[in-house]
This record gives C-alpha cells, structure tokens and sequence, in this order.
C-alpha cells in the first residue's frame, strides 16, 4: 500500500513538472500531441517527430503558420481536419490560463508551502482537464481513434452525426461480406494471374508454340440476402438504428429483399431503393401500420416462408433476423418457419440488441424457441459486435455444431 | 528567411493559376520538406488532380499519373514481366547453344521488364510528381500494397530484388471519399482537406481561368454556384463546373445571367436529371436568391 502511494505521489510530482517546465516550444507542441489523443486523434511518435519538423520549418513569430503547420502535419481525416482549429484553440486558453496562474504565483515564493495546494488544485484540474493520465494514455493510443470510440458506443445513444459516420463504416463492412471471391476461376482480360492450364490448352493447336496468354481470376460468389427486421415497441430504441442499417445494405447491394415485421409482414425493398434516408423511414412507418406495436414473430415468419420463402430461400441466401425474440404468439408456429428458413438457407444470423447486456439469457420464448434453428447469434448492440456477427457471416455453415 | 520558400510555392501556385486557401500551399511546402506523400481528399471537381499538375509543371518534374479503379493490381501499377517477349526471345534462342542460367538472367533482366507507374517514378533519374488519383476507388488489398512503396520507397521484385528509390518522388494522393481509407496509408500521409471555395476565392479563379468573362457575369455565376450548393443536390456541382459555364457563358458574350439562358445551359452545371429537374423548378427564386434581377420583356 505504501509503495503504491509513493508511486502515485511520484507520479503527481512528475506530471506537475511536465507541465510547469513546459517552456520550450516542443514541450508545448508535445503537449498538445497528448491533448488531441484524448480527442481521438491518432498520434505516434512519429507524427509527434513530424509536427516538430514542421515547426522547425517556419518562422517563429508568426502564429499562423504554425498552426497551419501543426494542422497538416497532425490532421489524418477530414472530420480531424475541420475540428482542428477548435481544438487548438481550446489547448491555448486552456494553457494559457495555467500559465497565468503559475505568474501570479511567483512573486509570493515565500509562503509556497500554502500556495502549493491551490496550485496542486488548479494543476489537478488542468491535469485532469487534459486527461494526462501517463499510464491510461500510453496503452490507449496506439488503438486511440475517433472509430474506435464510435465502435464501441452503444447504438441507443448515438447522435444524428455519429449516426452518418457509423453508415458509412457499415456501407465498407456490408461490401465486404457482399464481395466474396469463389475458389473457381474464370479467364479475363486483365493481366492478373497467368493461367497456365487454360495457355496450354488454347495454344494446343498451334504445337509447342505459345502466341496467346491466357489470365485468369477468382469468380465472384454471388450471396444474397434476406433481412428481417422487427419493428414492434419492444425494439423501439433500436430500429430506427436498424432501419438506418438495413439502409446501409440495401444501398450497397442489389441481391437483398428486405422485410419489417410487428404483426404482419412487409416487404420494403422498394422503398428502401427509391427513396432517400429519411424518406424512406417516414415512409415505412407510415405503411406499416403496427409500427411499434405488438410482435407475433412466429405468424410474421411463416408468412414469409409461404409467401417468399419458394423464390428467395436457397442455399446462396443468408437470412438476418433483427429481433429481440419477444414473441406473443405460438412458438410452435415459429418453431415450423424457423426450421424451414433454416434448411433452405446457407446461413441463418439473428441478431439481438439484447444479447449485448452481460445478465442476458434467451429466456423469450420465441428466442428459445428459434435458438436451435439460427447458425449464429450475435448481440448487434454497437459496432463492433456487428462487425463480428457480420465476419461469422462469410464462412459457410458449420455442420458439426448443427 | 525561413517563409521564403513557403512564400515562393504560393507564388508558384499562383503563377500556374491554382488559387486556393494557404493551407494547400503549407501541406505541399511541408510534403516537400518532410519527403512524405500528401493525400487530398475533398468534394469532385475543386483541383485535387490540379494540385499534382501544377506541382510537376513548378517543379520541371515529369508528372507521372495512376489512375486508381476497382481491381488494380500490382501488375498495372508496379511492375510486369513482357511475358511475350520473353517467349519470344527464348524461341529465338532454342537453335543455339546456351547457358542456360545466362538465359535465365536474361529474360528477367530490365529489358523485359514493364515499368508500371510507381516503378517508374522511384527509378526516374530526376525527381518526379507521383499522382495516384483517386486512391479510394482503389481495393483495400492494394492500399495495403501501396504501403511498403510509400514508406520504405522500395519494390520488391521476386526475381530481382529489391529496387530503392534513385530519388524519392512527391507522392500525392487523391481521393473523395467514396470509401474510408485505412488508417495506416493516413498514418504515412500528410492529410489536406479541400473544400468549396468561398465566393471571393472562387471569383478569383473564374477570372484566372476564364479571363474573357464578363466582370459582372463572373459575380453572378459565382453567387449562384454559391446558392446552389447551399440546396441538397444528388451530385453539387464543382469548381470545374463553375469554369466550363463561365466559358460558355462568356463564349456567347452575355453579360448578365436571366432564366431563359441559364435554364438552357444548365446541363453544363448539373450532372443529373433529378437535379435538374429539382433545380428548374425553383429557378426563380435560386435567382432571385442570387440577386438577378429577371427582367420581363
């Protein structure tokens, strides 16, 4: 306990002398490298060494071009780029007002021992203002980004700008799932990969002779999709974060069918593709007419195995269910879709916004009840969580586990 | 002393007519200096390509150009092997007598070696302006690729080795975000954000650009490019947008906008047919808007 506190004491002391000596310029620039991190800038040593670069180039009376210096130098993203100016404005008045603070003090260097404390107080806010935490700020920063942070926010709490940046990340990962390369190969004209089969197959005739070169590259494997996504009130919070993702998806792949469900089933592809964001959620609250109302999963998804389930299940299809499982009606019906969306399918991913709370069970009825029939259950809670559930979605079905 | 240079690449850009905010001409003075590849990224059509022009003229460089698109490899904008020639040449060799290592070397010397782009551009005897335009249409696979390029200025060639940098090219990379870049190529960039000039900037160019225009008409293309932007379009039109209109405007020696004429010749501004149509119907009051007075004959 003793040693801990001295090492914490130590660390105090030194903190205070990094920034009360702080009266070099690189010093100050350094500090501010450490200030941006908290704001999810990504800054190494390297960009660090590159922002003292810069500086050396310019002149130094002229506080303009440093900080156009520093902002090019530090500056990674455009949303990084456009918040520059405010945060280096922040860092000044900030400092500033600790080093006037520091001014007043050394005319009274008698009575330090009284002073000690306010200063420690006016430091400590500032420190903690900073959030120069050495140890904390060490392991963070080398994973330290503006994504990290959106990745790991729960999408209940998310604002109308975040929201815009998430779709964008979302767009990047549904493309990935989407574009899968097959193990086949088909010839082409770009000069990727020599195929050494199919030059001497085409150049038989001609004997020994090779005069054409024949290239070929991975056939794309066409998945489609499926999404079924639970509108009733019990998923109030989350589905308008869903409606913004199955948006996301709609947009970057044409080979998706996309349905909403409380108590009766819709298909809203077409409106998803015809309209713009905000349109088309307007839209669909305004057509389905039990929007936040009751849930009856089971009917909802038998329905969609009579309606659909002939031309859009087959073994290149992965169905998405977006749902938190909590059922009205009989599980036995949802028993029977289930188990067909199941065996017509490659893939089957519920995903469940309540997975990601840690005292989760699937107690729901309707959850227990499809749990046998889903390949992969995933918490679609935050970013990251999706990302997962969306990586389990490119290999195939594991058959020993089902 | 030390803004010296830094005044002289403002001019630089000046002379060569890119007119743009200091911040441009401090991310190309700091690229130059720290010898480290600057990505521009920035809505279509503000001069990021221009940027990469005008550096290679300043400069007396040659401007080397890879245009990025989906599915580029390494094979078009690194290095390939001639494989026909190298047929070629061995069927040429079959009569005679050889060593047959001597062979080898031979067909995988330089002779039948394909300098793509970015192989060119660190093997060129003078420093060069490398632009790898549009870098986010690009797959991820071959931003990954880029990296080794732009760090280390080294290719690695199986059969050769490994080739340094002669001289080590200003790299400038272009993108419009179209898909988020990874974090490691940002990391090893100096990054620069492009907007839509302001109205004064804009004028600037216009005038630069299109020295024949009308003074007044110049405002008033300027102002309404300036209101046009301000509505939610399918594709806002660009700075390139607003020159090739001031051409044609000028081209006709009108001095004032009016509806008939910019309804006629908005096809030059707008790209879309939605926007069009958006844009045609709030004609008017955009004119209006602009401080057009529409004069009724």
């Amino acid at each position: 306990m003793l040693a801990k506190a001295s090492i914490k004491e130590m660390r105090i002391i030194m903190q205070e002398q990094l920034i009360t000596y702080q009266t070099e310029i690189s010093g100050n620039v350094i500090l501010f490298c450490r200030f941006l991190r908290t704001k999810g800038y990504v800054l190494g040593t390297i960009e660090e060494t590159d922002a003292l670069k810069a500086i050396s180039f310019m002149p130094i009376n002229q506080e303009k071009y440093f900080k156009e210096a520093l902002k090019a130098a530090v500056t990674k993203t455009q949303y990084q780029f456009i918040k520059f100016d405010e945060f280096y404005q922040e860092f000044w008045d900030q400092l500033s007002k600790a080093v006037k603070a520091k001014t007043k003090d050394i005319p009274i260097k008698n009575e330090r021992k009284g002073k000690t404390q306010k200063r420690d107080a006016q430091f400590e806010a500032l420190k903690n203002w900073l959030k120069l935490n050495p140890l904390d700020d060490e392991k963070a920063f080398s994973s330290y980004s503006y994504m990290e942070i959106l990745t790991k926010k729960n999408f209940s709490d998310l604002s109308r700008e975040e929201m815009q940046f998430m779709m964008r990340l979302l767009q990047k990962l549904a493309r990935k799932i989407i574009h899968q390369k097959s193990r086949l190969r088909k010839t082409t004209k770009r000069k990727t990969k020599l195929d050494l089969k199919r030059t001497i197959r085409a150049n038989m005739r001609r004997g020994s002779t090779i005069h054409k070169i024949i290239f070929s590259e991975r056939k794309n494997k066409k998945l489609k999709l499926v999404l079924l996504c639970d509108v009733s009130r019990s998923m109030d919070l989350y589905s308008r974060f869903f409606v913004h993702l199955i948006y996301a998806f709609q947009n970057t792949y044409d080979k998706i069918e996309t349905f909403v469900f409380s108590t009766a089933l819709h298909r809203v592809s077409e409106i998803l593709d015809n309209y713009e964001l905000e349109e088309a959620f307007n839209t669909i609250s305004e057509r389905v007419p039990h929007w936040s109302g009751g849930t009856t999963i089971g009917s909802c998804l038998s329905d969609f195995t009579k309606d659909y389930g002939y031309r859009l299940l087959d073994k290149k299809t992965i169905v998405f269910v977006l749902s938190d499982g909590w059922d009205t009606g009989n599980p036995a019906i949802m028993k029977e879709a289930m188990s067909t969306i199941y065996k017509k399918t490659r893939k089957v991913i519920w995903l469940n916004p309540l997975a990601g709370s840690s005292n989760f069970s699937p107690e729901a009825i309707g959850m227990k009840t499809a749990l046998p029939y889903i390949d992969v259950l995933a918490s679609a809670h935050n970013l990251e969580s999706l990302k997962c559930a969306l990586q389990q979605a490119q290999s195939r079905r594991n058959l020993l586990n089902g | 002393m030390k803004n010296m240079e830094l005044q002289l690449i403002k001019k630089m850009l000046q002379d060569h007519g890119y007119i743009g905010e200091d911040a441009i001409a401090m991310s190309i003075f700091l690229s130059m200096k720290l010898e480290k590849p600057l990505l521009v990224e920035g809505p279509a059509g503000v001069g990021k390509t221009e940027i990469g022009k005008v550096m290679a003229k300043a400069l007396n460089s040659e401007l080397i150009r890879l245009q990025c698109y989906e599915g580029l490899d390494s094979t078009h904008a690194l290095y390939e092997w001639n494989y026909q020639y190298q047929l070629l040449y061995l069927k040429m060799q079959e009569g005679k007598k050889g060593d047959l290592k001597k062979l080898e070397e031979t067909i995988f010397s330089d002779q039948f070696l394909l300098k793509r782009p970015i192989l060119q551009a660190i093997t060129q005897q003078n420093k060069s302006v490398l632009l790898i335009d549009e870098i986010d249409r690009s797959d991820e696979e071959f931003e990954s690729f880029l990296l080794e390029v732009l760090s280390d200025w080294q290719v690695t060639i199986p059969e050769v080795g490994t080739i340094r940098a002669t001289n080590i090219p200003q790299v400038i990379l272009t993108g419009n975000r179209t898909r988020e870049l990874s974090e490691a190529l940002r990391r090893r960039c100096l990054y620069l954000w492009i907007d839509y000039p302001d109205f004064e900037k804009e004028l600037a160019i216009v005038k630069t650009k299109v020295p024949e225009v009308d003074s007044n008409l110049g405002k008033e293309i300027c102002s309404f490019m300036k209101e046009l932007r301000l509505l939610r379009l399918e594709k806002t039109p660009g700075v390139s947008e607003t020159i090739d209109w001031a051409r044609a405007l000028a081209s006709m020696h009108l001095t004032h906008l009016n509806q008939q004429i910019v309804e006629d010749t908005l096809g030059v501004v707008l790209k879309d047919w939605q926007d069009m149509r958006q844009i045609k119907d709030s004609l008017s009051e955009l004119l209006e808007k602009t401080g057009v007075v529409s004069r009724i004959i």
